[in-house]
């Protein structure tokens, strides 16, 4: 199973050069039955992460360009009178997908931006008092612009926390740009060659939940997530829903990891995705602070 | 109403005392009464194991009245001790089958205490102790389960620590606390163990073979005499046709006269004897006795008797001279020359013949010893049961089977019928000795029988006939003696002694009689005298004040210990698996000069080490392996990972 993944990492570090660490991240968030948000300029390569994260694990892929003007029935899809039957068909829309690419998800108003947020929550829509359940696995990576650009509507923090992880890709090493411009010609994702199936997928994720999670562990991450509490630092503190995240998270990386049992360096490498957008720390300054909760917090021996 | 969590296991726990002290009463109680209690505890234990409802209060109340009168007819009022505790168990077991609330199992766990404490009634060895030792941390436990929602196990646990930490403070008052005279005194309850009767019947002392309890123990201050040791209890000094009997003469006239020397010369031994707890008076000693014992006097028999009729265990010194050879005073001659009853016709003439053919005592009694040592006498345990006036023509012609009481009631005869003064005495005959601490252990089955005989210019010397008829029995205990140790074993109730052939539990038997005598001697035969003497040796002459100062100084102990106990500082908990080895290493790393970043993850901080410290890199790693594994792996911590540990720790230190 280990090989797989190691395979499934190298194919991406194929399309996005340079980005090994969010690569594994993205991955753990997979593995994990949770939801990514990348939080990144225009043109850092999100749209490439997402379609080729699909492309590899054989899911299927849509995106959605979130405009000012887009409507939740623009996501969920309508009921369109059908004449010819005289009765109404419903049309599903973009988020009938395996993995949905919610692109620039903070320029849509609220309204839309909800319907999303709520899909994701129960992983089925409601349209016209009827419910459609979304495939399995469901899989959303959104994509927000930083902020301070002009025109977004900023997610709520209790919407933030429906994201398992927030990750930004950041610039590319000298290296990895040199590389990028000299094959720019359009790449065609479908040629990465498709690693596993839904089956496979699915026993990755119950071969996760078995990963052996000790106590000195877990303490670990019950003092991390009390330091939050007590400190007068954040403008809110981390709930249990993200000591859970936490957990699942660090074992997922345990696994990309090659290993059966999750470390405390396992929850540190996943500790700033998964808790950073949760702390409403948005901007650079946020990631020194929660550097500086790894370093304030001894890890038990 | 309280509700009641463990209710289930309280009872079986209180059902499960009860049923020991049951056990343990059995041999004091008529056996229908056992009956009795033994079915209550059945029935409760009944009940609790199928959840059926107690029985109500009529049925009870009826049940516990009958069981009152059959309790008073079985047990009678004479002995109120063993009724008082009869009384004890019978109560405490109904209220039992009653109980519902916690009131009423408080009610019972205090009565238990009582209960359990009346077992030191009847015995105090240290097997007792410890069995009611453990029986009480069972009571504890069940009154904390009555305030609890604990299991037994953690309950047991608890009291089980009161107790430990009750011990100094036990110790502390037995030795220090001063001891004072009881207020009052149980009599003490009639025991069915009585070794010796004031009269020698035959047919008593066979079943005394039966029983292998102790009796009383014998140290030997310096050298031990020489073997056998007839341990002296009764003179019997009258034949009443078929038993010897202790005359009223003997008892009330025996006041001590200066006719016996007790000088240095005629010494023969000297010893410290502990008995078990025995209501009758007599007490144990070789040749002529004496004691300076404060509860014990000796009389002109050179017989040892308690001064008080107290069941408890006693502890006394002895001083055993040879007899005097002065002759006889007439009366006294007389006496031990009387016959009241001829009726054995036989007998006399034999003696009449032996009288004839020797001239002198010395003589007739080699002849007589000759005569039981040929004529076909045999020594057995259980012999023919004869009745009639002319028992030991019975005895001495047609039978000629038996044990010490058949032949010294026969030798007596003949030799008062032959005009030679004798005297039946009886008491116990070697014992068995432990080299190591030069201790004798006495048990029942060592009862005795045999006979002094007056003779001229030699005094007062012993006439065993069983001596020569079974050689063997004079050379130990009968436990020891191999050809009658089948029978004396198919004799014996099983326990330890039976089983003496297999060396490994003989030893056991000998280690725990050791640690008994030890127990008996230094904490049961602990008294006041005792205690001055230690006191004495601790603080010099006894002065005034030193009462008071110990009941000062034990308060003050009592409430230091519970401060302390109060202040002690929580000890830290135990450390988890590799955590005790990974900090020996980060302690060595930093006697190295390493500054460990302190941000770092055990795992990163062996990582820091090993980059630090290149020579011992590859065994850091190892170590961070196992570390890994055992501490987030929960590999379990076997002893090779155990080991491993070590060898590794080692590495990296001799690697420097």
């Amino acid at each position: 199973m280990h090989s797989t993944v190691t395979a499934i990492i190298e194919d991406l570090s194929s399309v996005i050069f340079g980005k090994q660490q969010q690569i594994k991240l993205a991955l753990t968030c997979l593995f994990s039955e949770g939801h990514l948000l990348i939080e990144d300029l225009p043109g850092m390569g999100k749209t490439t992460l997402s379609h080729a994260l699909s492309a590899v694990l054989g899911l299927s892929y849509q995106r959605i360009q979130f405009t000012s003007d887009l409507l939740p029935a623009d996501i969920l899809g309508t009921n369109v009178f059908n004449s010819t039957e005289h009765s109404f068909t419903f049309h599903k829309g973009p988020i009938f997908s395996q993995v949905v690419l919610a692109d620039e998800i903070n320029r849509a108003g609220p309204k839309t931006q909800s319907a999303l947020l709520e899909a994701m929550e129960e992983q089925q829509v409601t349209v016209d008092g009827k419910k459609y359940t979304l495939p399995n696995p469901f899989f959303v990576i959104a994509t927000q612009n930083p902020l301070y650009q002009s025109g977004t509507y900023p997610l709520p923090e209790s919407q933030l926390d429906r994201f398992l992880m927030r990750i930004s890709l950041g610039f590319p090493p000298k290296e990895a740009e040199k590389r990028l411009i000299l094959n720019m010609q359009k790449r065609d994702y479908s040629q990465l060659p498709k690693r596993i199936n839904q089956q496979e997928l699915a026993a990755i994720q119950t071969q996760i939940s078995q990963i052996t999670l000790s106590s000195p562990v877990i303490d670990y991450i019950i003092e991390l997530v009390n330091y939050t509490r007590t400190s007068n630092a954040f403008a809110s503190s981390l709930s249990p829903r993200a000591s859970m995240a936490l957990a699942k998270a660090a074992r997922s990386w345990a696994f990309i990891d090659g290993r059966d049992f999750v470390m405390p360096e396992d929850v540190q490498a996943v500790f700033a995705s998964v808790c950073q957008h949760r702390l409403g720390l948005h901007n650079e300054s946020g990631e020194a602070q929660v550097n500086d909760i790894l370093k304030n917090v001894l890890v038990p021996v | 109403m309280d509700i009641l969590k463990n209710e289930k296991v309280i009872n079986y726990s209180l059902s499960f005392i009860y049923a020991c002290l049951i056990v343990f009463f059995v041999s004091h109680l008529p056996l229908v009464f056992v009956g009795v209690l033994t079915l209550i505890c059945a029935w409760n234990f009944y009940i609790t194991l199928s959840n059926k409802p107690k029985p109500n209060a009529w049925l009870a109340n009826i049940l516990a009245g009958v069981s009152l009168g059959l309790m008073l007819y079985t047990v009678g009022m004479s002995d109120t001790v063993i009724l008082f505790v009869a009384m004890l168990l019978l109560a405490s077991l109904f209220k039992l089958l009653q109980a519902k609330t916690k009131k009423h199992y408080h009610v019972i766990t205090t009565l238990t205490f009582f209960s359990l404490s009346s077992v030191y009634l009847f015995n105090q060895s240290i097997l007792t102790t410890l069995t009611v030792s453990s029986l009480y941390i069972l009571n504890f436990a069940v009154l904390g389960l009555l305030e609890s929602k604990h299991n037994l196990k953690i309950a047991s646990k608890q009291s089980g620590k009161l107790l430990l930490l009750a011990l100094p403070l036990a110790i502390f008052l037995l030795l220090f606390l001063p001891k004072m005279p009881a207020f009052w005194q149980l009599p003490g309850p009639k025991l069915a163990k009585t070794g010796l009767s004031e009269q020698v019947d035959p047919f008593d002392i066979a079943k005394l073979s039966n029983s292998d309890e102790l009796v009383f123990r014998a140290k030997f201050n310096e050298e031990k005499p020489v073997a056998p040791y007839y341990w002296r209890a009764i003179v019997h000094d009258e034949f009443n046709g078929n038993a010897w009997l202790t005359s009223d003469f003997l008892k009330y006239n025996n006041v001590k006269t200066n006719t016996q020397s007790e000088n240095d010369e005629q010494l023969i031994a000297s010893y410290s004897v502990i008995t078990e707890p025995a209501i009758q008076k007599w007490l144990y000693g070789l040749a002529y006795s004496s004691s300076n014992s404060p509860n014990v006097e000796g009389n002109s028999l050179g017989l040892l008797r308690k001064k008080s009729r107290q069941a408890k265990s006693l502890q006394y010194d002895v001083n055993s001279f040879n007899f005097t050879t002065l002759p006889l005073g007439e009366f006294e001659e007389k006496r031990y020359k009387y016959l009241a009853y001829k009726k054995n016709v036989k007998t006399s003439l034999l003696a009449k013949n032996l009288k004839q053919n020797t001239h002198s005592d010395r003589d007739f009694y080699n002849s007589l010893l000759q005569y039981f040592a040929g004529t076909g006498f045999t020594y057995t345990l259980t012999p023919t049961p004869m009745s009639g006036d002319n028992t030991i023509d019975q005895f001495l012609f047609e039978n000629q089977r038996g044990f010490c009481g058949h032949y010294a009631s026969a030798a007596a005869y003949i030799f008062r019928t032959a005009g030679i003064p004798a005297r039946l005495v009886s008491g116990y005959l070697g014992g068995e000795l432990n080299q190591d601490n030069n201790t004798l252990t006495v048990r029942q089955y060592d009862a005795h029988a045999w006979v002094e005989v007056y003779l001229q210019n030699e005094g007062w010397v012993i006439f065993d006939a069983t001596a020569v008829v079974a050689p063997e029995r004079l050379n130990g205990s009968l436990s020891q003696n191999e050809e009658l140790n089948d029978e004396f074993k198919s004799n014996l109730d099983f326990g330890l002694v039976s089983l003496s052939n297999f060396p490994a539990i003989n030893w056991l038997r000998l280690e725990l009689e050791n640690l008994d005598y030890q127990w008996s001697s230094w904490v049961l035969g602990f008294d006041e005298e005792k205690q001055n003497d230690f006191l004495k040796s601790i603080f010099g002459s006894k002065n005034i004040w030193l009462v008071p100062l110990m009941v000062l100084l034990t308060a003050g102990f009592c409430f230091i210990g519970y401060f302390i106990y109060l202040n002690l500082p929580k000890r830290p908990a135990k450390l988890a698996p590799m955590v005790k080895e990974f900090y020996e290493v980060k302690a060595w790393a930093k006697k190295q000069k390493i500054n460990i970043p302190d941000n770092l993850t055990p795992s990163q901080q062996l990582d820091f080490f090993a980059d630090q410290l290149p020579r011992s890199a590859q065994s850091i790693n190892t170590f961070r392996q196992l570390f890994n594994q055992v501490r987030y792996g929960k590999k379990p911590f076997t002893k090779e990972r155990k080991t491993q540990a070590k060898d590794l720790i080692k590495l990296i230190k001799i690697s420097k």
